[in-house]
């Protein structure tokens, strides 16, 4: 039986993981188990690879109804916390986890908060009390150490200008550069779930690394879960693409001082040392709009909100023209103090 | 709600503000008959020179100046500078009294030759540097035969760059009514998209978040010096500031003036 429920040894109900203390608790009775200490299991199940298509609940018998990638999710029925074991197993088996830190409870005040900071956000999204779902949902990511080997070659100028007599001189000075620099990332994260907006994803980060745990399946009691649709290898080049732009930043840190630098050869080889598999906590609030679906997606540690709110025109110009007014008084400010007239 | 109203009605204060300051005199304006145009030579109509004396009426009133035109045939091939300033004395010009402030743009069709002359609080406001701005612009339409409009742009220079304190550059574009409006635009503009922008939540992340920083570095550098290249312009002087191009009349009245031909 693929299916894994926390039942709690003293009185028999489902326990669920709890953001706040970390621990597996239990909503009846309140007995919590510290994650860490008891077995998972997840590690003691025995099962056959028979590509199960249809789980049931082990509470209330009721098909469990799953999208392919899910590994964890709460039984439709009875509302049970459900763990899949066999997507989390085997070559699925994700290597660590960052489990929430933000209650659901916490989750809808911080996303209200966010909407009502928006500046150019619609007078009636602001108020927030159109909330469709949101849901708990551990992301899974590839976590990369990248070893980079940098050569570049380059062509650099000082350049200074003075005046002698009636001319004015321009003196370049030019310079051959070369660098070789080794640069190592770790843990940068990539999402591999399909389903996930990537853009969307990047946003999210940082993720508090400090509270990696070794995965343990009781972390997801309660939440839902999926599991990768691509490896490590296939999201290979879209970590490179993404390390790209923090490399280049790095070479030209270590060219200054010059007034203009080309590069004539840049030679940058990427390798892929290690590729975790983790599981990342992301709130996804759905909300809707004016007959419109927004998604929002919420850092479940840091509580960081990302995601596209409409944008109401009104207030688009109504800023538009502060800034514009604004703007056009303090140049013409500039120009009555320069000795123009006013008018 | 509140607050957006007043945003809006901030904004139609600024439309009409802007409209007075892009289109000054729509207003009609009650024409003095006293004579500003002086066609000896009989370049315009009497129509245009009806016109052009209106206009001069105009836009003096507002610098407290005489905006003068004076052309003549010049059958006695005499200098144009001189011409201006015994013109100056003989007719005695002037907005607030005689012999008072004026502008005089004095054409002579014998030998082609123009000059511009400013008295009292002209010579202040449009010293050389600023005569010759104006000598300038409208010699082009001088020179291809367009009177009337090199005369309009004469006398509305003249009543622009009167409106700058001396001694500053009238042409700096930070004067220029579009440069301010364009730039609020472009500010206004970037501001609003850079706040839309943002509102869907920001990458703050930087490759300092992923660094190794223990193992990462620069193995090896060299910055290998090559050569030197000089390159030198001479340095413009302005030249025609200065006393050069004013004088003094006859009648003992100092003046700034501009000389040309067309």
């Amino acid at each position: 039986m693929p299916v894994i429920e926390y039942k709690c040894p003293n009185c028999g109900s489902g326990m669920v993981f709890d953001s706040a203390t970390g621990m597996l608790s239990c909503p009846s009775c309140g007995r919590k188990d510290n994650i860490e200490q008891i077995p998972d299991p997840l590690k003691q199940q025995d099962f056959s690879e028979d590509n199960t298509q249809e789980y049931h609940c082990t509470s209330c018998g009721a098909v469990i109804l799953t999208d392919p990638e899910t590994s964890a999710t709460t039984c439709s029925f009875c509302g049970s916390a459900v763990v899949l074991s066999d997507r989390l197993t085997g070559k699925l088996a994700p290597a660590m986890v960052i489990p929430f830190a933000v209650s659901k409870e916490e989750a809808v005040k911080a996303f209200k908060k966010w909407c009502r900071n928006g500046l150019l956000t619609p007078s009636g999204f602001m108020s927030a009390d159109r909330i469709k779902g949101i849901t708990g949902m551990y992301v899974p990511f590839w976590l990369y150490e990248l070893h980079n080997h940098v050569e570049v070659h380059g062509h650099a100028t000082k350049v200074r200008m003075y005046t002698s007599g009636d001319y004015e001189y321009t003196e370049t000075q030019h310079f051959d550069i070369y660098r070789k620099i080794r640069l190592n990332y770790v843990k940068v994260p990539i999402d591999a779930s399909e389903k996930m907006n990537d853009g969307l994803m990047d946003k999210l980060e940082p993720f508090p690394y400090e509270r990696l745990k070794e995965f343990k399946s009781p972390y997801l009691a309660g939440y839902n879960a999926e599991k990768y649709s691509y490896d490590d290898e296939a999201l290979f080049p879209r970590a490179k693409d993404k390390i790209r732009e923090f490399i280049e930043a790095y070479i030209a840190s270590t060219v200054s001082g010059y007034t203009a630098v080309s590069y004539t050869d840049k030679q940058i080889d990427t390798e892929s040392k290690q590729a975790d598999y983790c599981l990342l906590p992301v709130w996804m609030v759905h909300y809707d709009f004016r007959k419109s679906n927004y998604a929002f997606a919420m850092n479940g540690q840091t509580g960081k909100v990302v995601g596209k709110p409409p944008i109401s025109k009104a207030k688009v110009a109504a800023w538009f023209a502060g800034i514009f007014g604004v703007s056009f008084l303090s140049l013409k400010l500039i120009s009555w103090m320069m000795g123009g007239g006013f008018l | 709600m509140k607050r957006h109203r007043s945003v809006w009605s901030l904004l139609t204060i600024l439309m009409i503000f802007t409209a007075y300051l892009v289109f000054p005199f729509q207003m009609a304006h009650a024409a003095n008959d006293n004579q500003l145009i002086y066609d000896e030579a009989g370049l315009l109509s009497q129509e245009d020179k009806s016109e052009l004396n209106a206009m001069a009426h105009e836009y003096g009133a507002k610098r407290e100046t005489d905006i003068i035109i004076f052309t003549s045939d010049n059958p006695e091939g005499r200098d144009v500078q001189e011409m201006t300033e015994d013109f100056y004395d003989e007719q005695a010009p002037g907005y607030d009294k005689a012999h008072g402030n004026a502008v005089i743009l004095t054409l002579d069709l014998y030998h082609r030759d123009i000059y511009l002359a400013g008295f009292y609080k002209a010579k202040q406001y449009l010293d050389d540097g600023r005569l010759d701005k104006i000598r300038e612009k409208i010699t082009p339409d001088l020179t291809d035969g367009d009177y009337k409009l090199a005369f309009e742009k004469y006398i509305k220079t003249t009543y622009k760059y009167m409106g700058y304190k001396p001694d500053v550059n009238p042409d700096n574009i930070f004067f220029n009514i579009w440069f301010q409006l364009g730039g609020a635009v472009v500010i206004g503009g970037i501001v609003v998209g850079i706040m839309a922008y943002r509102s869907g939540g920001r990458v703050t992340v930087s490759g300092r978040t992923y660094e190794d920083a223990s193992t990462s570095g620069v193995l090896d550098h060299q910055d290998r010096y090559i050569r030197t290249t000089t390159t030198k312009r001479k340095i413009e002087k302005n030249t025609g500031s200065g006393s050069g191009g004013g004088g003094t009349t006859k009648g003992g009245h100092s003046h700034s003036g501009s000389r040309g031909s067309f």
